[in-house]
Formats: structure tokens, sequence, C-alpha cells
């Protein structure tokens, strides 16, 4: 049995074709307009490419803006889904009941963060005066177009291969201490790393380096991670042996794990951004250091937090 | 100053309903210029105008003010331009009924930055003649009045160009001559002034320098 046809699913599935669908008619038109803009051209069809180009700039930014919405829909849904299948305790469990998950959610993390390139590329376009980026944010337009249809397909693989006979780990299973980048290095030593890390990224945005602020947030992402997984979380569940990045997303922990897990990816996000927008615009950039010196700032008095806390209220840490 | 080349304005283009408003407009308008575009209603002066003030965009053609294509700027310099660069004065003087006239004619300063609001608005009333009532709400004025508010509003921003759109139709003909004596004075300022009017009051005016007929969307 499948648990494709629950509620969710079929929300998250007629939503996601109606986007797709949308999705396919600026297609058409983006590659009518790359394929035929002249801006010094004072024609009707210029003019008319201009009025169509206003139209599919619009509906994009509709599909981005539905897209976040959709994720963060598309993760709680996955938490809903753990009372349906056997041994799931959190999302967890469910997005790594068969091989296409992982891959799934790093997708659709990939395509929001495509998504909103296209966006900063978008208002740097309109700002101006002449339209400069905008055959290349339409050539953009293509390559996440081509993203979201295999999420697309992603989706429903994963979704279609989801058994609610076949049991699946939970959440301690996964984490375990013993797997992975974790089992490698002490959480001491990714702490360390984690916090220097945090203070290069602010130096990197503070000085305005695109190189070493792309560096030192890709660095982010993944020290980052593991250290909300093997450390933070635990403060969060108060519980050491509680390893788990979806948990904190339940409403027993307040829906924290939203706002630590969005702050991180902002605080990421416009720390690597920079560095890809110059290459597209071939000059400066500095519209996302300020953003991402708040959101890394943020996320990691947060995560802090709960460490202290715990260690004020029971005078030891875990 | 104002450059209009090969300017075609077409509603609903190749459906049943298609209509040409303007037809292959070409149009060379001087600094300091006032010019009367006359015609009969529909004949396509306020389409005309309405492009130049870059409301809407033409179908094809340009429109170049200041080097600047305003056909093809983008909506946010598109009001930047009309901001800085353009005072418009409606048919229906479009006032809010309910705002004083000194709220009224404040009312394009709000979106500006940098500018002395008080200095500037009180300047507009005095140049309108209409200071002395800055206090009185836009229901309470006459229709020469709130004409004159009009012209504050539209001179606030202290635009080069003034457009006014059958400025005279909702006037008696005293009130049309004082308008006529305030566009005068505006000439002297300086502005590049466009009128487009079916009003005869207008003919045969000393200080117009161009009187331009519109016949279905052409300038004969």
């Amino acid at each position: 049995m499948s648990i494709f046809l629950s509620n969710n699913i079929v929300t998250l599935f007629f939503i996601q074709t109606i986007l797709l669908l949308f999705s396919i008619y600026s297609l058409f038109i983006s590659l009518n307009i790359i394929k035929n803009w002249d801006f010094n051209k004072t024609t009707s069809y210029q003019y008319n490419l201009e009025k169509k180009s206003y139209l599919i700039s619009l509906i994009i930014f509709f599909v981005i803006f539905v897209k976040i919405i959709l994720f963060i829909f598309f993760v709680n849904s996955l938490d809903g889904l753990s009372s349906i299948v056997p041994g799931a305790m959190c999302a967890s469990g469910i997005i790594n009941a068969n091989e296409y998950g992982t891959i799934l959610l790093f997708f659709k993390i990939f395509v929001l963060a495509g998504f909103g390139i296209w966006l900063v590329l978008n208002k740097l376009d309109i700002e101006a005066l002449d339209y400069p980026y905008l055959v290349k944010k339409y050539y953009l337009f293509l390559v996440l177009f081509l993203s979201i249809v295999i999420e697309f397909v992603l989706e429903f693989l994963y979704f279609t291969n989801i058994s609610i006979k076949r049991p699946v780990l939970c959440c301690s299973a996964v984490f375990q201490d013993t797997q992975g980048f974790a089992s490698m290095m002490k959480i001491e030593y990714i702490l360390i790393l984690f916090y220097i890390n945090y203070i290069a990224l602010i130096i990197s945005n503070v000085m305005k380096n695109s190189l070493t602020s792309l560096l030192s947030g890709a660095l982010f992402l993944v020290l980052s991670y593991f250290s909300i997984v093997y450390f933070f979380g635990t403060y969060i569940y108060e519980l050491p042996t509680h390893k788990c990045p979806f948990c904190m997303l339940q409403e027993e922990y307040f829906y924290i794990g939203y706002i630590i897990w969005i702050t991180m990816f902002l605080a990421v996000f416009f720390s690597i951004s920079s560095f890809i927008i110059e290459k597209f615009i071939k000059k400066e950039y500095n519209g996302g250091y300020k953003l991402s010196i708040i959101f890394s700032t943020i996320f990691v008095l947060l995560c802090s937090y709960y460490v202290l806390a715990y260690y004020i209220t029971n005078g030891v840490f875990l | 100053m104002i450059k209009v080349t090969n300017l075609y304005k077409i509603f609903n283009q190749n459906k049943p309903n298609h209509f040409e408003a303007l037809k292959n407009i070409n149009l060379d308008i001087k600094q300091n210029e006032l010019v009367l575009l006359k015609g009969i209603s529909g004949s396509g002066k306020s389409t005309m105008l309405s492009i130049i003030a870059s409301f809407s965009h033409p179908t094809s053609g340009s429109v170049v003010c200041d080097g600047k294509n305003i056909a093809k700027l983008p909506d946010k310099h598109a009001s930047s331009f009309r901001s800085k660069s353009i005072g418009f004065i409606f048919q229906s003087f479009n006032l809010i009924e309910e705002l004083t006239v000194e709220d009224n004619v404040k009312v394009p300063l709000t979106v500006c930055e940098d500018k002395d609001i008080s200095k500037q608005t009180k300047t507009a009333m005095k140049q309108a003649n209409i200071y002395h009532k800055k206090e009185q709400k836009i229901k309470n004025l006459s229709g020469g009045e709130k004409q004159r508010v009009a012209i504050a509003r539209a001179l606030v921003n202290n635009p080069n160009i003034i457009l006014a759109d059958e400025p005279t139709a909702n006037l008696d003909t005293a009130n049309s001559l004082v308008f006529i004596e305030t566009i005068k004075e505006l000439k002297k300022l300086g502005k590049t002034i466009i009128i487009a009017t079916h009003d005869s009051i207008f003919d045969n005016l000393s200080f117009v320098d161009r009187y331009l007929d519109i016949i279905d969307g052409t300038i004969k």
C-alpha cells in the first residue's frame, strides 16, 4: 500500500502540478524572450516582449512564493505521515523510507536557493534602466525549470514508494554517533570549528569579500548541520541521546526547528549569493552581506541560548 | 526636449474591436515651447499626453525626453521620471475631496525624498494663486478654485514639463481666461507646456508657439 493518496500528499501534488503548468507557460515565453529580445528596438513586437517579461517575472515570483510555503508544508506533511508509517517517530523516518527521500529534500533546498538567486537577479534587473540582466535571468529560469521537473518526478517516485506496511528506522537509529562525519570527529571539535566559522563568516561579510563569504558560508552549512543534530538539538530536546534534525519541527518543541533551519539557510544563502550574483552581473554586489550577518547571528544566538538556558536551569551541561 | 518618433498606439490589437488611437506621430518639442494639441473628442489627444507622461506605453515608436526613451522605462523609473519632470493637470482635476487644498498639493511630494515639503507646497500654491484657501477642503471650493489647486499640485515638484488634458472643460469662460493667464506665467518661468483641448478659447493666443491638429490619431 502507498501513502500517495493521503490528504497532504494529494494537496501537495495538486499545487505542484499547478506550479508546473505555470512554469511550462513561463518556459515558452522565456524562450521567446531569449530568442528575440532587443531592448533598443521600438517595434510593437519588442514592446510586447517587455509586457510579457513583466508578466513572466510576476508568474515566476508567484511560483517562488508558493514553493517556499510548499516546502514548509512538505516538511510538516512528512512529520504528519510519521503516525501512519510503522517505526517512524518524526519526519526523519519518513524521509529515509526509500532512496529518493534525502535526494528530494536536498533537491528542494537546491531549487529554493536557485530561485533565491533568480529573485536577486530579477530585482537588480528591474531596478536598472535597460533590463541588463533580463536574458541571463531567463537562461537561469531554464535551468530552474529543469530542476522543477526533476523535483516533480523525484517527489512522485518518493511518495509512490513509501509503504505503510514496511517499517522504517526512527531518528535515534538514523543519527547514531557511530555513523558518518560525526563519528570521525569529536563534537567538541565540531563546535569549536562552528564558532570559529561563524566569526569567519561575520568577518568575510563585514569585509564584503565575496569569495571568502562563499567559502565560509558553505562551511557554515556543513558545520551548522552537524552542530544542530549532534549538539544543539540535544539541548532543545533536553536529552543527550536524542539526535534528530526533524523532531524540533514538532509542536512539542514549539516549532523552534523552523526558525533554526530557516535562519541557518538564509544566513548561508545570503553569504554565498554575493559570489554567484557577481558571476552573473560581472560587477560587485553587496546586497547579501548585511542579511547574512543578521541571520547567522540570530541562528547562533538561538542555538547557544538552549545550551545556556539548560546550564542556568540545571547547573550542568548535558 | 521631447522627441516623438513613429509613435503608434493601438488598443485591442488584432481583436475585433481593434482601434488605432495614434498613427505614426512624429513630433519635436523644444524647451520652453508651448504646444496646443487641438482635436475633437476621441482624436487621440489624451492618449498622446498619457504616453508623454509615461502613464501608458505605446504600441510602437519612441518618446525621448532628455535623452531617455520614456516609453521603455521600467515602472519604478517611470514613476521617478513623472515625479521629477512632469506636472499633469487633469480634465476632472482628480483631487481628493476630503483633504484640504494644502494636503492635495502635497500629495506628489510624499513619494519624493529630500524635499522641503512645506516650502515647496507654499510656493506652488502661491504660483497658482490658491494660497489663501490652503485650509479649505476641496469639496467646499468652486470649479475655478479646484482648477487652481490642480495647477498647484502639478507645479509642486517644480517639473520642466506641464501637460494639461482638457483643462478648461469644467470651467466657465471667466475661469478659463484665468487659467490661460496662469499658463502664460508658467511659460515665462521656462516650462515646456503641452495642452490638449478642443476649446476655442485657446484659438489665436499670441504666446502659443504651435497649434497642432490631431485628426483620427494623426497630426495634420
